[in-house]
């Protein structure tokens, strides 16, 4: 035989290696050229996942700098069902852990997907207890949970935030754009097991936190608002109830007390009238606390004077086909006298004195029929008729109380106007807002929104609101040591099925503010359907003179030092 | 006889590319081992240091399968057949356990895999067979040189490393081709193994084990996926077309680097390649294997005698079938069969194994000048 193969064999072996080449050159052309579009999109679509990172959640706190609400590391638990070898073993050993039926997180672990989550935000405790399970194909990742570390306290103000951390009330709802931290969407990788690579340089994306609170609101006065009014709802049996707490001076709210309280670290089986905020979402009737009003506005106008003399028509007049009662008959008495007497015939003679468009000049002045526009959502306006909706009954109704609807916060703003020699301030919660260094973003300062009546008229008209405390309706508010001013209303509630007042249902209140020569506070406390005494004076004032007590004893506003300011203002 | 002496003369032209292409493949083998293993943890080398060491024992077998003149190396065929016949019976009962096979021999750390020598055995059996065995009648031309792998197939089929026995199969194919039958009768043979590959099938079928009867059907049809061998394939084919023209760039091959893509680093190395450096990296490394496998060519045909062009063309015959099966199957053009991509995929049996038998191509071509002595 010669040396080498035939020479024909040796061209059908190239033959056949070229095609083998050529058919894979083909088919890569075809996968990286023709078809890469497809299979990068497929490529992406497995391993890529946007992400959206949230900086921390900014903090509230109170005046004094406690926390009020705050973000906390809390693990949530995923499972990579692809991963799982018996999705019902697994379940098994999850359940006790994350309290959430057996069933329930098999037939989530059995769906086709890459990642579930099982549960969100869990407790530390539990995360702890699943690491020492460290079972295959389950993981966590850490989330930042909103918690309010005082449970209950201020719940109101604050609201609470949904799942993903967004503001769904109170003042994490109106101040969400301040408060959320930066969002960034990211891409993220995962890898085939689901786990999430983060790219690298992801450190320095890691997006601002968000900025910070304080509040006008001071824990301790918050604490002893909702202790002593949870204490009187319970005990007049009262449906509900609301305290609230001002500087008159600048409009700062200090304390502002609902009840029934509600824990916002727990809202997901409450309803939204656990959550209200009912100092601002809800309006009553206020009764004869609007006589205080009325009487500013016909001694400022000069229609009546302290000491004039009106006649109480022995507790009977007749308006417009229908009777007005008092609940005493009273004579002839001064204008201080009526007040502190709170004469409902003495109160509709003088809005009658007034007249409709004076008066309802005066309302609006004083803030009713509209919003104080108060740094929290949900604010209603209240209910104020033009005078031209007004009928012929509607000037005497008014002046007593009736036919307007108010919320609780226009009411103490009112009276918080008397304390603070006639002007008006805008109620606010949140006096600084602090960037995430700590630095200040933007301080609030009190704002004025207009004199609603002299000084002088102010200072007449707190003499005669003491006269209420030391010998009106209000005596139970009367704090020893301290001159209190203020005024008690009960009011009748309109029952929804006949749209009649009703004979059963009151809200009792009293409005006021003390020390009277040189005003710390100005509080209103309003207890909604007592049982049983319904009048102001005998379910709202005990509980401004407790509430008072402590407040003026915890502010160190000491009874000598009342003294020596009423020294020094005669010298 | 003609004593047969190596050239002394150093490397030339010739030899010096045929080595730089070896070194430059094997390189991006390295680099693309590195690239999907380099951030996994764990203890001991990484993959890509311990494949530097295998690139290094390679060398020497490379050298060693060099120096000696391969007339020698061609007449230890037969007692070498008789080892690996040996090692492949000893693995199918002591072998090591690895997905569903037993291929492997433990041997300290590492892990021996005969079925990869016993190509190369098979290759010199044939060769020395058919340069010395009179070549007259069907017998000597195709029954005895078939008998003579059967024992080999057989065992490697039955561990079973379904990609080695076709390698063996495609090695005895070859040398068929060269010398083994006459035109007319090739013809016969196409004809024929076409008519009986139903019935070949059915026997094949009917011999394959549960994983390889799935890998066959996820390559058919890959949502036919009861052991995931499609996402294998599938996800290999994602990996090569999202590299797209110009690649992810080292490190950037999402598909490989995020383990959507198993084995990235052994059987398909080249996914993980195409992924990061696109058509235009895989146009210029089948451009490498091709420029090997021409070089290759040029010595089996300047081949002194018939031994050695038959070494030849068995080394190259191999080569090309590993490198065309392992990329047609990352492709998704074959079924997995478990090849590796020659000189890339990591492995050390594999490895050495290649590196040797381009020891013994170049040791063929360096031969020639003797003929003159």
């Amino acid at each position: 035989m010669t040396g080498s193969p035939p020479r024909g064999r040796r061209y059908v072996v190239l033959l056949l290696l070229l095609c083998g080449f050529g058919i894979i050159l083909f088919r890569l052309v075809t996968l990286q050229v023709l078809q890469a579009a497809e299979l990068t999109a497929k490529a992406d679509r497995q391993h890529q996942k946007s992400v959206t990172l949230e900086g921390a959640r900014g903090t509230v706190t109170d005046r004094h700098g406690k926390v009020l609400a705050m973000n906390m590391e809390v693990p949530s638990v995923f499972g990579v069902p692809a991963s799982l070898d018996s999705p019902a073993r697994v379940a098994r050993s999850l359940s006790p852990v994350l309290r959430v039926r057996r069933d329930e997180i098999e037939k989530k672990l059995r769906q086709d997907k890459h990642f579930v989550w099982l549960a969100r935000k869990v407790e530390p405790e539990q995360g702890r207890r699943l690491e020492q399970l460290s079972l295959d194909g389950i993981g966590m990742v850490m989330e930042g949970r909103r918690y309010y570390p005082k449970g209950p306290l201020l719940a109101h103000v604050l609201g609470f935030v949904g799942m993903d951390g967004q503001g769904l009330e109170g003042l994490e709802r109106r101040y969400e754009p301040q408060l959320h931290g930066e969002k960034r969407v990211t891409i993220l990788q995962r890898d085939a097991l689901g786990r999430t690579v983060f790219p690298k340089g992801l450190k320095e994306q890691v997006p601002s936190a968000g900025h910070a609170l304080t509040l006008t609101v001071d824990e301790v006065i918050q604490y002893i608002a909702e202790k002593e009014l949870e204490e009187a709802v319970s005990q007049a049996r009262a449906k509900a109830g609301t305290i609230i707490v001002m500087e008159p001076q600048t409009g700062a709210i200090l304390a502002m007390a609902v009840s029934p309280r509600f824990d916002p670290n727990a809202v997901a089986a409450l309803t939204p009238d656990r959550w209200r905020n009912r100092a601002l979402t809800d309006t009553y009737e206020p009764g004869s606390t609007m006589k205080v009003v009325v009487a500013a506005a016909a001694l400022e106008e000069k229609v009546m004077m302290p000491g004039s003399m009106v006649f109480g028509e022995n507790g009977r007049m007749t308006i417009a086909n229908t009777t007005i009662h008092d609940h005493e008959k009273l004579g002839w008495m001064t204008f201080a006298q009526m007040i502190q007497k709170s004469s409902n015939i003495g109160a509709a003679k003088t809005g009658m004195l007034l007249g409709e468009q004076r008066l309802y000049r005066y309302l609006q002045a004083f803030g009713f029929g509209q919003r104080t526009e108060i740094d929290l959502p949900g604010e209603v306006s209240g209910l104020l008729k033009t005078p031209r909706e007004w009928g012929r009954r509607s000037v005497a109704s008014i002046s007593m109380g009736q036919e307007i609807g108010v919320t609780p916060l226009q009411m103490v703003s009112a009276l918080a106007a008397i304390a603070n020699d006639g002007v008006l301030m805008k109620p606010y919660v949140v006096s600084e807002v602090r960037d995430q260094k700590g630095q200040p973003f933007k301080e609030v300062l009190p704002q004025v929104k207009r004199r609603v009546v002299s000084p002088e008229t102010a200072r007449t008209m707190t003499t005669i609101l003491e006269g209420v405390v030391t010998n009106g309706t209000g005596t139970k508010a009367a704090i020893p040591g301290f001159r209190v001013a203020g005024k008690t209303g009960t009011a009748q509630k309109i029952d929804p099925r006949t749209g009649a007042y009703s004979a059963t249902q009151f809200v009792g209140s009293f409005v006021g503010f003390v020390p009277a020569e040189a005003p710390r506070l100005a509080m209103i406390v309003i207890i909604d359907e007592p049982q049983g005494e319904a009048w102001g004076g005998t379910v709202a004032a005990p509980v401004f003179r407790r509430v008072g007590e402590q407040v003026l004893t915890y502010l160190g506003v000491s009874r000598e030092d009342q003294v020596k300011i009423a020294m020094a203002a005669r010298e | 006889m003609i004593d047969r002496v190596m050239d002394r003369r150093g490397f030339d032209n010739f030899d010096l590319r045929f080595l730089g292409l070896i070194f430059i493949i094997l390189g991006i083998g390295v680099l693309s081992i590195y690239s999907v293993t380099h951030d996994q943890g764990g203890s001991g080398l990484p993959f890509y240091a311990k494949q530097l060491v295998w690139i290094l024992l390679g060398t020497v077998a490379f050298l060693i399968m060099l120096v000696w003149d391969y007339h020698r190396i061609a007449r230890l065929a037969y007692p070498a057949y008789a080892i690996i016949l040996i090692l492949l019976a000893v693995v199918l009962f002591e072998g090591k356990t690895s997905r569903g096979a037993q291929r492997w021999i433990p041997i300290g750390p590492f892990a021996f895999q005969p079925s990869e020598f016993a190509k190369l055995v098979l290759i010199l059996v044939m060769a020395h067979y058919y340069s010395k065995a009179p070549r007259v009648g069907w017998l000597q031309r195709v029954v005895i040189p078939g008998a003579l792998m059967l024992p080999g197939l057989l065992l490697i089929l039955k561990q079973p490393d379904l990609g080695s026995g076709l390698s063996f199969m495609a090695v005895y194919a070859a040398m068929l081709l060269m010398v083994g039958m006459r035109s007319q009768a090739l013809g016969v043979v196409l004809l024929f193994s076409l008519m009986l590959f139903p019935f070949a099938w059915e026997v094949m079928w009917g011999s394959l084990h549960d994983y390889q009867r799935q890998r066959v059907m996820a390559f058919v049809d890959p949502n036919y996926d009861p052991g995931g061998k499609g996402y294998h394939a599938l996800q290999s084919r994602i990996a090569i077309g999202a590299g797209e023209l110009t690649g992810k760039g080292l490190y950037g091959g999402t598909q490989s680097q995020l383990k959507f893509l198993p084995e990235g680093h052994t059987d398909f190395v080249f996914s993980v390649f195409a992924e990061e450096w696109g058509f235009i990296g895989v146009l210029i490394l089948l451009l490498l294997f091709v420029a090997l496998i021409w070089l290759s060519l040029e010595i089996a045909s300047r081949a002194k005698d018939e031994l050695g062009a038959l070494l030849a063309v068995g080394v190259i015959s191999m080569l090309c079938f590993c490198v065309v099966v392992n990329i047609g199957m990352t492709a998704g053009m074959f079924p997995i069969v478990g090849i590796p991509l020659p000189l890339m995929s990591y492995g050390g049996s594999a490895t050495i194994m290649t590196m040797a038998s381009l020891g013994l191509l170049l040791n063929v071509k360096r031969r020639r000048l003797s003929l003159f002595y």
